[in-house]
């Protein structure tokens, strides 16, 4: 295995590979006698390249370059239907981003959207997985009911909630008003604070089963003796869940908060759909406006600084996250 | 369709491989589109329609020629010009042959270009198209009796606004010869004229114009110069003078002709004809207001009215607005504005921001006080696009709604719809906006592409096309839609529509006008939805446009 790797990559796996200096000398001794060796050492090398070149080639094509012309991109100013006036501006579109209220609070709206959805569905979905974690009958079809909102395409499930809170027609205001909760219909995309409340409602519908699913595994995986040793020891009920459970869940909370939390931040169809970044721009998220400047408008140096700076964004605050997340498990090294 | 012979040549340069990375992203986003109900929409309001024209309909289409003996002139300039033309294009595809290694990728474009100019007729054209906005039913309507009168296919594409915009764009920017014909908003234009084949030569050109009658004169004068006549060199200048379809004077001007206009659209009120001519209704309203009940012709009595019929009890409101995130909004804004007397293109000639004065305030005021304070409006109005207009109102939930085309009452509701101007102040200023059919720069086919955009634009074929709801761009089709069944199935609509082009007022001409309309959309959406006054929502969309314009090279006034 260590023959074919060009630079001790893949050799042998993570652990194997850390402290090589590569893979020629061990393919040396794997080898046997010297003279022909060093031969029979580049010969298996060339093999190596040959063997990744296919999938170098694939990475340079569709990551490395892209990744590379979007970073040339975000520093010229460039419209597409005029790409012959494009000139390099340095860090204008840099410092357009920085001196647009309207982007900074793009981004601050991008992330509050993240935080709360994920937070409510990460406390929902804990409560549905604590429910459906006992193995009967019942849960088991519970539980593949609960897969179903997730197999809806977002765009439809925002058409579909859009006829539901419609202050006219919909069911929500409906029935709201049948109960006598409310007197006049809301209008739900109306205003900013319900236009929220109705974004994330959507999601947390949507999404909430996905972390309800992997806590509940987490669950049923929680071994049985310190849970007979906690009560044993007295512990029943809540505290038992506090102390015992939830810190032997931790990896599992970790893993279902990061995904959702990537998948958050690209948060998009449901959005255009539902509100259009409206009323006004105060839902307006990166996405939208990432699209509208590049799609809309054309004018792809400012969108590839704009992705840029998301990208900047997101590097720096997801791994900070990670690292509260996901203190004393094995998802963060160091 | 995509591995099809006739794809670019040379894709490898920066703008054809953005422009395709766009194309890629505009098929994935069309899925935004396609489930919107706009479609749904559509059908709904198509079948509505009533039965094809009779032949005597079309027979009574006055012929029409050219009149005009400057005509002359601009033909024979015409044909030195594309004599001229082919000469160089010659030139520069023996040079290029005769020199490989010098001529590189251009060569090959060069080497192509002569192949553009053949005038061979083709098998098929490739027509892209609008799926609801330009009515593509139209096109499909009659693109049987196409077939039958060159012999020719068309090979249809249309597409949802959003990615035909983006689909248009990216195959312009590639200069992909792919399609042909292609639909064209006045909002992009603007931003295409250096894309889109300058028509004056093929206009001129008797031998283009043998399989339809172009009667140019025909063409409503004031939708013919808003929609389709640019200046290449400064897209963002309006035709001075616009009484008369005039070649010889957009030659003389330095504009050029970059398409043929099609469907018109303007805004006009619907209103329903069967409780404003309900007697109770009637007696009801002459005793709260002194007047009779009818349409209104001023927006204080469009207050009135809305304020008689606004009955949530009765699930009745006034009327709809389109007040939602979106083009819609600005148009909305943009009538008012030109009713209180203000610039209802918004910015100036000179780059001036004319949309915050006094005029505009009182209009943005008097349009936020109809839903805020008089409540005339259904709830949800500050998300209304104009689908979502239209379909309430199809639902019965109004008296009264503006959008750019008829409607059709929904089949649980009885009632009946007539069509008035929109209602003017100080004047009127209906916003219209017109798409047209222009011809690909770099296609392969441009003269048969000319000869199709000509065919589909021609009196007959909008006669014909009134039975799918097309909004006619010239002046004889609406006094044939006078007598014409499929027309009349929408009652007084033409007429209105005919009188509102009349008097509308287009869109700034701007290349970045996509962000400008942005802008100006938020701020009517706020000041609707009450988080802003209109005052500070007209204020921080003037600075935001003056920073935008100022952004795109404009010396802003």
């Amino acid at each position: 295995m260590a023959r074919l790797s060009p630079a001790g990559t893949t050799a042998g796996g993570v652990g194997t590979v850390r402290g090589s200096r590569g893979a020629v000398p061990v393919g040396r001794a794997a080898i046997g006698p010297a003279g022909g060796a060093d031969a029979q050492a580049r010969a298996a090398n060339r093999t190596a390249w040959l063997l990744v070149a296919p999938a170098v080639a694939v990475l340079l094509a569709m990551t490395i370059f892209p990744a590379g012309y979007l970073l040339y991109a975000s520093f010229r100013s460039f419209n597409l239907m005029n790409p012959d006036a494009g000139r390099f501006v340095g860090l204008q579109n840099y410092q357009n981003i920085a001196s647009n209220a309207d982007i900074r609070q793009s981004l601050l709206i991008t992330l509050l959207f993240v935080v709360l959805a994920v937070g409510i569905e990460v406390v929902l979905g804990l409560g549905l997985a604590v429910i459906l974690a006992k193995q009967s009958r019942e849960n088991s079809i519970a539980a593949t009911i609960l897969i179903l909102p997730m197999a809806v395409t977002p765009v439809v499930s925002a058409l579909v909630w859009r006829e539901l809170f419609n202050p006219n027609y919909g069911w929500v205001d409906y029935y709201l008003q049948k109960f006598g909760l409310i007197d006049v219909p809301i209008d739900w995309l109306g205003s900013s604070t319900t236009a929220w409340i109705t974004l994330i409602s959507l999601d947390v519908w949507q999404w909430t089963p996905f972390v309800a699913l992997i806590l509940m595994a987490g669950i049923q995986g929680v071994p049985r003796e310190p849970k007979e040793a906690a009560a044993v020891d007295g512990a029943e009920g809540w505290r038992l869940f506090w102390d015992i459970v939830l810190p032997l869940l931790r990896p599992f909370l970790a893993i279902a908060v990061l995904l959702r939390v990537l998948e958050a931040f690209k948060t998009f169809g449901t959005i255009k759909v539902l509100t259009g970044g409206g009323p006004g721009i105060s839902t307006e998220i990166v996405n939208l406006t990432i699209y509208r400047t590049a799609l809309q408008d054309f004018s792809v140096g400012a969108a590839a600084a704009l992705g840029i700076s998301f990208l900047v964004f997101l590097s720096i605050a997801v791994p900070q996250l990670l690292k509260v997340l996901a203190r004393n498990t094995d998802l963060v090294e160091g | 369709m995509r591995g099809s012979p006739r794809e670019p040549p040379h894709l490898s340069s920066e703008r054809q491989t953005l422009a395709r990375f766009v194309q890629i992203l505009s098929l994935d986003t069309t899925k935004f589109d396609f489930y919107d109900d706009n479609l749904l929409r559509g059908e709904a309001r198509r079948r509505g329609t009533g039965g094809p024209p009779s032949d005597d309909a079309i027979k009574g289409v006055p012929a029409m020629g050219y009149r005009d003996d400057r005509l002359v002139a601009i033909l024979a300039d015409g044909a030195r010009r594309q004599l001229s033309r082919r000469g160089l294009l010659r030139t520069a595809a023996a040079t290029a042959v005769a020199v490989p290694a010098l001529a590189g990728m251009k060569g090959r474009r060069a080497a192509a270009a002569p192949a553009r100019q053949d005038a061979a007729k083709p098998t098929s054209i490739k027509m892209l198209y609008a799926t609801v906005e330009a009515d593509v039913e139209a096109i499909k309507l009659m693109i049987p009796d196409f077939k039958a009168a060159t012999g020719i296919d068309i090979e249809l594409d249309s597409q949802p606004y959003d990615a035909l915009q983006q689909r248009a764009f990216a195959e312009l920017a590639s200069e992909s010869p792919f399609y042909d014909v292609m639909i064209c908003d006045t909002p992009w234009t603007p931003a295409l004229t250096g894309k889109l084949e300058p028509l004056s030569t093929y206009l001129t050109n008797p031998a283009l114009n043998d399989i339809a009658d172009l009667a140019l004169e025909d063409f409503i004068p004031k939708v013919f110069y808003d929609t389709a006549v640019y200046n290449a060199s400064a897209p963002n200048l309006q035709f001075p003078a616009q009484e008369a379809v005039d070649l010889a004077a957009i030659a003389a001007e330095g504009f050029d002709v970059f398409g043929l206009p099609l469907q018109s659209n303007a805004l006009t009120l619907a209103y329903r004809k069967d409780l404003f001519e309900n007697p109770a209704e009637m007696e009801a309203f002459k005793t709260q207001y002194g007047r009779d009940l009818a349409a209104p012709d001023t927006w204080d009595q469009f207050l009135e009215v809305a304020k008689f019929f606004t009955r949530p009890d009765q699930r009745l409101y006034g009327t709809t607005l389109m007040a939602g995130n979106g083009d819609w909004a600005t148009d909305d804004f943009k009538t008012l504005l030109a009713a209180w007397g203000g610039n209802g293109y918004m910015i100036g000639d000179e780059f001036t921001i004319d949309f915050n004065g006094p005029e505009g305030i009182a209009a943005l005021t008097y349009y936020a006080d109809l839903i805020n304070t008089h409540k005339v409006t259904p709830p949800g109005v500050t998300s209304f696009s104009w689908d979502t207009a239209s379909s309430t109102f199809a639902s019965g939930l109004t008296a009264m709604s503006m959008n750019y085309h008829s409607e059709v009452l929904n089949p649980g509701v009885e009632g009946e719809i007539a069509y008035a101007l929109v209602p003017q102040q100080v004047t009127r200023g209906p916003h219209f906006g017109t798409w047209m059919l222009s011809v690909n720069k770099f296609g392969e086919n441009k003269e048969w592409a000319y000869r199709t955009a000509a065919w589909f634009t021609s009196a007959a074929s909008q006669i014909k096309m009134l039975q799918t709801q097309l909004h006619p761009s010239r002046a004889s089709v609406y006094e044939a839609a006078k007598t014409d069944p499929g027309a009349l199935a929408f009652g007084n609509f033409y007429e209105v529509l005919g009188q509102s082009l009349a008097v509308g007022v287009g869109r700034p001409r701007l290349t970045n006008y996509g962000a400008v309309d942005k802008e100006i959309w938020v701020a009517v959406n706020q000041a609707a939805s009450g988080s802003k006054t209109p005052e500070e929502a007209l204020a921080e969309a003037a600075e935001k446009v003056t920073a935008l314009l100022k952004q795109e090279g404009y010396p802003v006034g």
